[in-house]
């Protein structure tokens, strides 16, 4: 095998975890990969680094993801109960105030940059309900507009703001419990 | 147009709108004369500042490979 296969073969896992994360499906995860691959092997070429060689994959990958999320579109919006849930009778009452305030998240500019963080970022947007999750992901990884989701997907944009809604709602509320409340001294 | 008095919940549903669309002149102004009077959601709001930051810096922390195998399989 030549340093760049061994190479591209390293980075595998890494690709399968990011691919899963955003098709939540691992049959679409690992076509999406083995297509990366494939494309990768096509044209090889130099890098000074793992690193480099990485961002490159990465930058394949995101291509390939989108091409299988257009491909299953009609399984990959279908919502399980889940994503139907709205958090926002449970944080708002009747009158539409707060049942219980946001609590103060502090300055946490230098904690953010921590391995651990994104650990724990990572582990909750992975524990979204699987719709959410795949249009978060396509917002906040691929970088998409909310009318290219809509597109890719054949929703509305009025299904896509609400999950995005929920989505955005559910992630805050687990980095509260598990990062911002976890963290402070009792 | 849109009313000046909003509740914090469609205070709430306007700042997470604004993280997939710009806001209009007149949705910025109520927003920031609720948060005038609203300790509650001007937390919210910095809440969803320092996800904002931590989404872009965890992006690029995924995407750079500056650790590139440290993956779980």
């Amino acid at each position: 095998m030549t340093d760049f296969a061994r190479d591209v073969e390293a980075l595998r896992p890494q690709l399968m975890r990011f691919a899963r994360t955003q098709l939540r499906n691992d049959a679409w995860a690992e076509d999406a990969v083995s297509d990366t691959l494939l494309a990768a092997l096509e044209r090889p070429q130099s890098f000074s680094g793992l690193s480099q060689l990485k961002t490159w994959l990465v930058g394949i990958l995101k291509h390939k993801v989108v091409d299988q999320l257009r491909r299953h579109s009609r399984e990959a919006t279908v919502l399980v109960s889940e994503d139907g849930e709205d958090l926002d009778e449970a944080l708002f009452d009747e009158l539409g105030h707060w049942r219980e305030s946001p609590p103060d998240w502090g300055d946490p500019v230098s904690s953010l940059g921590q391995r651990q963080f994104f650990e724990v970022l990572e582990a909750c947007v992975e524990q979204l309900p699987p719709v959410q999750g795949r249009v978060f992901m396509m917002r906040e990884w691929l970088e998409l507009e909310t009318d290219e989701i809509c597109k890719e997907l054949s929703i509305t944009a009025t299904n896509l703001w609400v999950l995005l809604h929920r989505a955005r709602l559910r992630l805050r509320e687990c980095l509260q419990t598990r990062w911002f409340t976890a963290r402070r001294p009792a | 147009m849109t009313p000046l008095r909003l509740t914090c919940r469609e205070v709430t549903r306007l700042v997470l709108e604004g993280e997939e669309r710009s806001l209009s002149v007149s949705e910025r102004v109520v927003l920031r004369l609720h948060w005038l009077a609203c300790d509650g959601c001007t937390r919210f709001r910095r809440q969803m500042q320092t996800m904002r930051g931590a989404l872009d810096r965890w992006r690029q922390y995924r995407d750079g490979g500056d650790d590139a195998s440290s993956g779980s399989a």
